[in-house]
């Protein structure tokens, strides 16, 4: 282990553990209103009127028209309304706001709205969409030949549910305008992206917007553009009301109406010859919901990761991010890359079933090394440690004996073990990081020679605030307490960008050691210094041309192998898991004690995933699951053998060596458990969640 | 604000009971989490009388105020009882939640309260006009609708002494802590003598109330396991008519079959 790897205590460890950290909901102002929304209880319709009660003194309702500057949420594309207009496009979609200073009272006044649809058909199904949001493809090599020379050609169809964050801290904001100047507050991931979305609502200069986080209680990237919509709703009502405005989401709200992972249909043709796999023809299909947010970003990375780790010459992929009449989906934890390694993996599998080899052998024919191009035609630039990974969780979880003794079992309880194999690009798509993001960050040491970190990443519990005070700590060669770190302030940090894309501890974490090695050389004991570095694009990097979805879509890639291990109760169709085992490359890690935090939630998140975590909306567009007793989540006991090991693998270009790590460990552990359902049962399945009545509906197919 | 009474004594309870419209509350699991701010609360969690378990020839009389933490540690509380109670919720919640708060919330899917039917246990119920012991299959009249007049309380649960010691038991949740039950279902089998001299089984979670059939089961008492196995068939079948799982998040035809795949077993198991 690197001496950078040894544990520290967490900066914000005191605060978390005495109770003492201010979320945003322990901030009360004075003269403060609650503000709740009114949403729309139809999947599409035409707004024909909406009713008022008379309001009592000091109750404001906030809509469409008090928007002073654009009723657009600036996101990528820019179409969600702040507030709906003419129509509404989903269950849920907000319509006004009522704020007051007595939430029960705003709860009364709400219930006394009176608003008249005009109905219209909702489209719900993304297979029958008219509206293509976005639509990329990439091909190389000669995929008409090698289907024409094929052997045998696989066709099939691989679907993934939705997923929700189920991060403890609902969404909440609070606005407040002061001297001319309006001050956003609250749970977020990207205070940048919340100062930008806000200065456009109001109309008003950006140096008039002012936005602090407050303590995160988790995000899992659905609290990247999220808050930008709730703080634009938020903002335009505290302008109007001239008081502080807090909106904090209640549980139910939260699950039903706000942004999660984007389910899947993907379709793969693959060709083989001589049992050697020649080509795949790949089609995905996102389900947006019905307006864009992060969708364009979410489809390139899921369109990436399409041909997983495998060295494909004849490749196409094709894809669509379609709109529906459902809550829009957005970022969550792997960003499009959990969906189609899922197919993948899982396509992997059955062709290996189909041809009379075990999966793991014919997936490890085909994995990429290093200086291999990428599906975009990138080149993989460093050392690929997947051989010595898989070497490795054979060792822990015996997973070839296994495999072969769980094949053909009777009995009521039965056995098996998947494994999948998997990346995950390190930072922003493609040239996001150069031509939009360009981040900067600074360190500011202050007289009494203790060193500020100013960037505008958050702490959202995965421990960016240590991992950063570390770095710069050791490169300046000072006690980690002589580092400070508060949570960012846009009056107060550069746009370092945000916080997602497991980019901040790689990208910014990098900047701010530059920044350190700059310091020391110029410190001036007693004096004010200021340090401000700028990110370049590596030399090494091929360029992304996105409209030929060409080049390195990453600079680098974190690598994993997962295997799980289930036993099937056949008589309940319930599954057990014995044992999950991962490992998992994220360069070289900065904090032990943090990597495996990430690692194990990960892991469990992507187990919940392809298990048990199951929401669908009803005929009307409705989602139903949307409590804790509804919408199920693992908890520790569901996987009492948790097994993480990280593989030393130094990446040239990030501190220390580190690179990404936070969403890694979700990205394959679905294909795993699947596999290993499939290896329990002798099935073959195509979809996730997998869940007891699934299992029920193939035990039942194979009785019959 | 919560409004409510803190009674020290069952007699005080009761009063208070009979005199105002209160919401008895033992370890409020089931309550807290629906506060509701106009009602009174009547607090007994601290009436000696509702806190212990005593035994008696014929019964183990558990106090209704006791916590599952409390059942999982006395030596004398059934095994059948105790796996079902170790499995309900989290730590947390086991040393606050109490078995009578468990039965009164009404639910289908308490699981204290299946093994109570699958036991044929009784509930001790008082009021100041008197008291009253009925078998708890008659204390549950609908979903969440049950026989305690609005100035009683559930005192004791009344548990057989013998015959429980070979049973069947099998939660399914949807994971392995924080679940309610979709399907729940125990069965015991008494056999002396190389005859069947006892049946008992019920199933939780599937309808308004849980489901007892001791019609049904009757089927095989007075046979041998041989003679029962004649009769498999037909006690099969009796319940595959008598079961009839409503819709829930989690579809009839799911739960239908696992109570069926249950109760086989719990045959099988046996040497039925």
């Amino acid at each position: 282990m690197e001496k950078i790897s040894q544990s520290t205590k967490k900066k914000d460890h005191e605060e978390k553990i005495s109770g003492r950290a201010l979320y945003v909901d322990d901030h009360v102002m004075e003269d403060m209103l609650h503000g709740r929304l009114l949403r729309s209880v139809k999947a599409k319709a035409r707004l024909v009127d909406i009713i008022l009660p008379d309001l009592p003194s000091g109750y404001f309702v906030v809509d469409k028209n008090d928007v002073t500057g654009v009723n657009r949420v600036h996101i990528v594309l820019d179409d969600t309304p702040v507030y709906a207009e003419d129509t509404v496009e989903y269950v849920g979609e907000p319509i006004l706001m009522v704020v007051g200073p007595e939430m029960k009272e705003v709860e009364r006044i709400l219930n006394a709205i009176v608003v008249v649809y005009e109905e219209q058909e909702p489209i719900l199904d993304m297979r029958a969409a008219e509206t293509v949001f976005f639509h990329y493809n990439y091909a190389k090599g000669d995929i008409e030949t090698a289907f024409k020379e094929a052997d045998r050609v696989f066709v099939e169809t691989f679907q993934t549910g939705y997923q929700e964050q189920a991060y403890l801290e609902t969404q909440g904001i609070i606005a407040y305008p002061h001297n001319g100047r309006m001050t956003v507050r609250g749970s977020m991931q990207c205070p940048y992206y919340v100062h930008g979305a806000i200065a456009k609502a109001l109309g008003c200069k950006n140096q008039d917007v002012q936005v602090v986080q407050d303590v995160t209680g988790g995000g899992f990237g659905g609290k990247e553009a999220f808050p930008s919509i709730l703080a634009c709703q938020v903002a335009v009502a505290a302008q109007k009301a001239n008081k502080p405005v807090k909106v904090i989401f209640e549980r139910r709200e939260d699950m039903e109406f706000t942004s999660k992972r984007h389910p899947s249909i993907s379709t793969y043709k693959v060709a083989v010859k001589s049992g050697e796999i020649t080509a795949m023809d790949i089609e995905v299909l996102f389900n947006s919901g019905a307006y864009t947010t992060l969708s364009p970003v979410v489809l390139q990375r899921g369109l990436i990761c399409a041909s997983g780790v495998y060295r494909i010459e004849n490749l196409r992929v094709t894809g669509r991010a379609v709109k529906t009449n459902t809550v829009p989906t957005g970022a969550y934890r792997g960003f499009g890359a959990p969906q189609t390694f899922f197919a993948v993996e899982m396509m992997m599998d059955h062709i290996a079933t189909a041809l009379g080899v075990d999966s793991l052998e014919l997936k490890e024919r085909c994995m990429v090394k290093q200086g291999d191009a990428t599906s975009t035609s990138g080149k993989y630039h460093f050392h690929v440690p997947l051989p010595e990974m898989v070497a490795r969780i054979d060792q822990l979880a015996d997973y070839r004996a296994k495999r072969k003794n769980y094949q053909h079992q009777t009995g009521r309880y039965r056995k098996g073990i998947g494994l999948s194999i998997f990346f995950h690009g390190c930072g922003f798509t493609g040239s996001g990081e150069r031509d939009i993001i360009k981040a900067v960050a600074k360190l500011r040491k202050n007289a009494d020679d203790t060193v500020e970190v100013l960037a505008s990443n958050t702490d959202i519990g995965q421990g960016l605030k240590t991992t950063f005070c570390k770095i710069v700590a050791d490169t300046l060669g000072i006690p980690y307490e002589q580092v400070l770190i508060e949570n960012p302030d846009t009056d107060r940090v550069p746009d370092s960008g945000p916080t997602v894309a497991s980019r901040s501890l790689m990208t910014v974490g990098g900047l701010l050691q530059r920044a350190a090695v700059r310091l020391k050389q110029e410190w001036k004991s007693g004096e004010v210094q200021v340090i401000e570095e700028r990110f370049v694009e590596p030399d090494f990097v091929i360029p992304f041309n996105l409209k030929e979805f060409r080049g390195d879509a990453y600079p680098t890639y974190s690598w994993s192998v997962n295997a799980i291990e289930v036993e099937v109760d056949i008589l309940t169709a319930t599954t057990k898991i014995l044992g999950a085992w991962g490992i998992f490359d994220v360069g070289v890690p900065i904090d032990l004690n943090i990597i495996q935090g990430q690692m194990q939630g990960g892991l469990l998140q992507g187990i919940g995933y392809a298990s048990m975590e199951q929401m669908d909306y009803n005929d009307q567009g409705i989602i139903r699951n949307n409590s804790f007793s509804d919408y199920i989540i693992p908890t520790a006991v569901d996987v009492p053998h948790l097994v993480t090991e990280i593989l030393n693998n130094p990446y040239t270009h990030g501190p220390y060596g580190a690179k990404g790590a936070g969403e890694l460990p979700l990205v394959g552990a679905a294909p795993a458990y699947v596999e290993a359902v499939e290896n329990a049962l002798s099935v073959s399945i195509h979809k996730i969640p997998f869940t007891p009545e699934d299992t029920m509906r193939v035990l039942q197919e194979a009785n019959q | 604000m919560v409004n409510g009474y803190l009674a020290e004594t069952l007699q005080e309870a009761l009063a208070i009971r009979a005199r105002e419209n209160v919401v008895p509350y033992s370890g409020g699991t089931d309550l807290m989490i629906e506060p509701d701010e106009e009602a009174t609360y009547l607090f007994i969690h601290k009436i000696p009388e509702l806190k212990t378990i005593n035994e008696d020839p014929e019964y183990l009389r558990i106090g209704a105020a006791c916590t599952f933490t409390e059942l999982l540690e006395d030596a004398r509380v059934p095994g059948i009882l105790k796996d079902a109670v170790a499995q309900i919720a989290a730590p947390a919640i086991r040393n606050l939640g109490t078995v009578g708060g468990n039965i009164c919330n009404g639910s289908p899917k308490a699981d204290s309260a299946l093994i109570l039917f699958a036991t044929d246990a009784k509930l001790r119920l008082a009021s100041t006009r008197g008291e009253r012991t009925i078998p708890i299959s008659e204390f549950y009249l609908g979903r969440k609708k049950t026989a305690l007049q609005p100035d009683e309380l559930l005192i004791e649960i009344l548990m057989s002494n013998t015959g429980l010691s070979n049973y069947y038991y099998k939660k399914v949740g949807a994971r392995n802590a924080l679940a309610i039950s979709r399907v729940s279902f125990a069965g015991i089998l008494q056999v002396e003598g190389g005859k069947i001299i006892n049946c008992m089984t019920a199933f939780g979670a599937i309808s308004d109330v849980i489901i007892r059939h001791k019609e049904i089961d009757a089927l095989l008492v007075g046979k041998t396991l041989d003679e029962a196995k004649t009769v498999k068939k037909v006690y099969l079948g009796a319940y595959d008519q008598a079961i009839a799982p409503i819709k829930g998040r989690i579809s009839a035809e799911y739960r239908k079959t696992v109570c069926m795949n249950l109760l086989r077993d719990f045959l099988e198991t046996n040497g039925i």
